[in-house]
């Protein structure tokens, strides 16, 4: 099948437009990377300090927490699926973390924390296969008893008493690099290499792309989806660790709108919303971009809520540019298949 | 040989197939019609281990399986081609056709990695032996048109099925150009000493590909003869249940 032109019909198909060619040719990594070096250069023309070691450091913790859970939404979402909790699962991990960290050592508190966020997972994960309605109605009602729970447990105030010792793990540098920032610098990498190089990674693909063909490929669909809500759920229960552990204690508002900022970083990465399509590397250049736009325009002396507005531009342009990109392709492949038909009629 | 001894399926009070026996040699293509109802689709979803028979027996060669479930009719090398193809429209062709069974280069634990390039080779491999034209393996396939994806669809159930292969109205969605080149890829199948059944309801294709046509009424096989032996009228008249006069040929 040829992009360009068509002549066997003796008429001409005009191949899909300039910038749609581009964008499916380069993808949206290019053009995620390329806005990314532009806001760098923009930024740091207003404001030089920005780019220097010290600050990207700071903007990295900063992103590590979103990006982390982020890696896990990713996944659920090119799965067919979503979780809308995560908020309120990350509010719970971590209070629960700190909470437990009083009467047990911290590193088992932090790893319990760690658990209960993929216990979390796991019952969405549970809902999502057995009932039949879609993930955001399930998930969205967990978002609320989830943060319930945090509220109640913690009697609606933060955490006190937390030995300095839970501090140890959030707080850890290493070769002058925060821990969040390890830690996501190696699960996105573990991530991306799973979703590429893997069997679980390609039936992970088939799955959300057409879930009846790939269990009719003999693909062990709930099995999948069930670790990944588990897997989503524990790389919350990380993130929210690290964050408690790194302010040396939790409260239960931990985490409001949480899930609106890893979802937008998802979708503006390439992820699409209905399943199948995008990577780990996208999104972790989301994440980034995100977080550049968050700090750098609060470092250039401008109101931070406008950071809201042009996060939120962001996400429509991209989804704009998306849905028009695949609308001139479908035209394309429909204009073909007429071709096709009318030149063996 | 694929050997079907006396099916019978109820759905309720109704009786949808009728001690059915059908023999189903290797190579052969046998045409499956009928009218709406007569039990075509209940007979192949019992084959492919989706329906359970209520009476009767299915044996491969002199072994006679019990309890016929889709997993075990995928490891007897049974494979059904469904009307709506299946096909995961954002994976490639290659990632199609070796789907559930990609080669692995080496496991990490719970994790296999794919050997992407045998992956490719055997897909190439596979779809070039069935006489398809496509030049681009990884692009995803919802950009192909309907006949390329119907080859696709094809050359998955080829590489799994050894012993049989069922086509649900393989030419329903299709042009002309398109419907030809089905149908001589269903041949090709066959040639490969794969035992295959063809549900259509176009005579011209099924004269122009079967070998034997079985004829199903309300449940019952009311002809089972080679196609020489028959002629259009006769076949109708077995799916309609009316009258059929030889004098009439």
């Amino acid at each position: 099948m040829h992009d360009g032109h068509d002549f066997s019909a003796g008429c001409i198909v005009k191949s899909p437009g300039l910038v749609s060619r581009i964008a499916a040719a380069r993808g949206r990594n290019f053009g995620l990377a390329l806005t990314l070096i532009l806001c760098l250069l923009l930024i740091s023309l207003f404001s030089p300090k920005y780019l220097s070691l010290d600050n990207l450091l700071v903007v990295a913790l900063q992103v590590s927490f979103v990006g982390i859970a982020a890696v896990g939404t990713a996944y659920l979402i090119i799965g067919g699926s979503v979780d809308l909790s995560i908020g309120s699962q990350y509010a719970l991990c971590a209070v629960a973390s700190a909470m437990l960290a009083r009467s047990m050592p911290s590193s088992l508190a932090w790893c319990m924390g760690i658990l209960i966020g993929a216990a979390l997972g796991l019952i969405n994960g549970l809902m999502v296969w057995r009932v039949n309605i879609s993930p955001i109605i399930i998930t969205l009602g967990t978002l609320t008893i989830f943060r319930g729970i945090a509220l109640r447990v913690t009697n609606g105030f933060g955490v006190r008493g937390v030995p300095r010792s839970f501090a140890a793990f959030g707080q850890a540098r290493w070769l002058n690099i925060p821990m969040p920032v390890w830690v996501l610098i190696v699960l996105a990498t573990a991530a991306q290499m799973v979703l590429h190089y893997t069997r679980q990674g390609r039936h992970l693909y088939a799955f959300g792309g057409n879930r009846e063909a790939a269990e009719a490929a003999g693909i062990d669909g709930k099995r999948l989806l069930l670790l990944c809500f588990a897997l989503n759920g524990a790389l919350v229960g990380t993130s929210a660790v690290l964050a408690a552990s790194r302010f040396g204690s939790a409260a239960p508002t931990f985490g409001a709108g949480f899930e609106l900022d890893v979802i937008a970083a998802v979708i503006l990465g390439g992820v699409v919303f209905t399943g199948g399509e995008g990577s780990i590397t996208g999104v972790m250049l989301a994440v980034v971009l995100l977080g550049v736009i968050n700090s750098g325009l609060i470092s250039i002396g401008i109101d931070p809520h406008y950071a809201q507005m042009v996060k939120g531009l962001a996400l429509v342009i991209a989804v704009t540019l998306d849905q028009v990109t695949q609308e001139q392709q479908e035209r394309h492949r429909k204009k073909l298949a007429i071709l096709e038909r009318a030149s063996s009629a | 040989m694929v050997r079907c001894i006396g099916i019978t399926k109820y759905f309720g009070g109704v009786r949808a197939l009728d001690v059915v026996s059908l023999d189903l040699m290797p190579g052969e293509i046998v045409a499956l019609v009928g009218d709406n109802g007569a039990g075509k689709s209940t007979l192949v979803k019992i084959l492919s281990g989706i329906y359970q028979p209520d009476e009767g027996s299915i044996w491969l060669g002199d072994v006679k399986v019990p309890q016929l479930n889709a997993k075990r009719a995928r490891e007897f090398g049974i494979e059904t081609v469904y009307q709506q193809l299946f096909l995961c429209d954002n994976l490639g062709a290659t990632a199609n056709v070796m789907l559930g069974q990609e080669p692995v280069r080496y496991q990490i634990g719970p994790l296999q990695i794919l050997d992407q390039r045998r992956a490719l080779e055997e897909a190439r491999q596979h779809i070039a032996e069935l006489g398809i034209d496509l030049a681009d393996l990884n692009s995803p396939v919802r950009r192909l048109s309907g006949g390329q994806r119907q080859a696709i669809a094809i050359a998955r159930a080829t590489v799994k099925a050894h012993r049989l292969i069922q086509f649900d109205e393989p030419t329903a969605a299709l042009g002309v150009r398109q419907t030809k080149a089905t149908l001589a890829l269903i041949q090709r199948v066959a040639a490969r000493g794969v035992a295959v059944i063809v549900i259509s309801h176009n005579l011209d294709d099924v004269f122009a590909l079967a070998e034997r046509v079985v004829v199903l009424r309300l449940g019952r096989i009311t002809l089972d003869t080679s196609v020489a032996g028959t002629s259009r009228e006769q076949v109708v008249a077995c799916m309609t249940g009316m009258t059929f006069r030889r004098d009439a040929l």
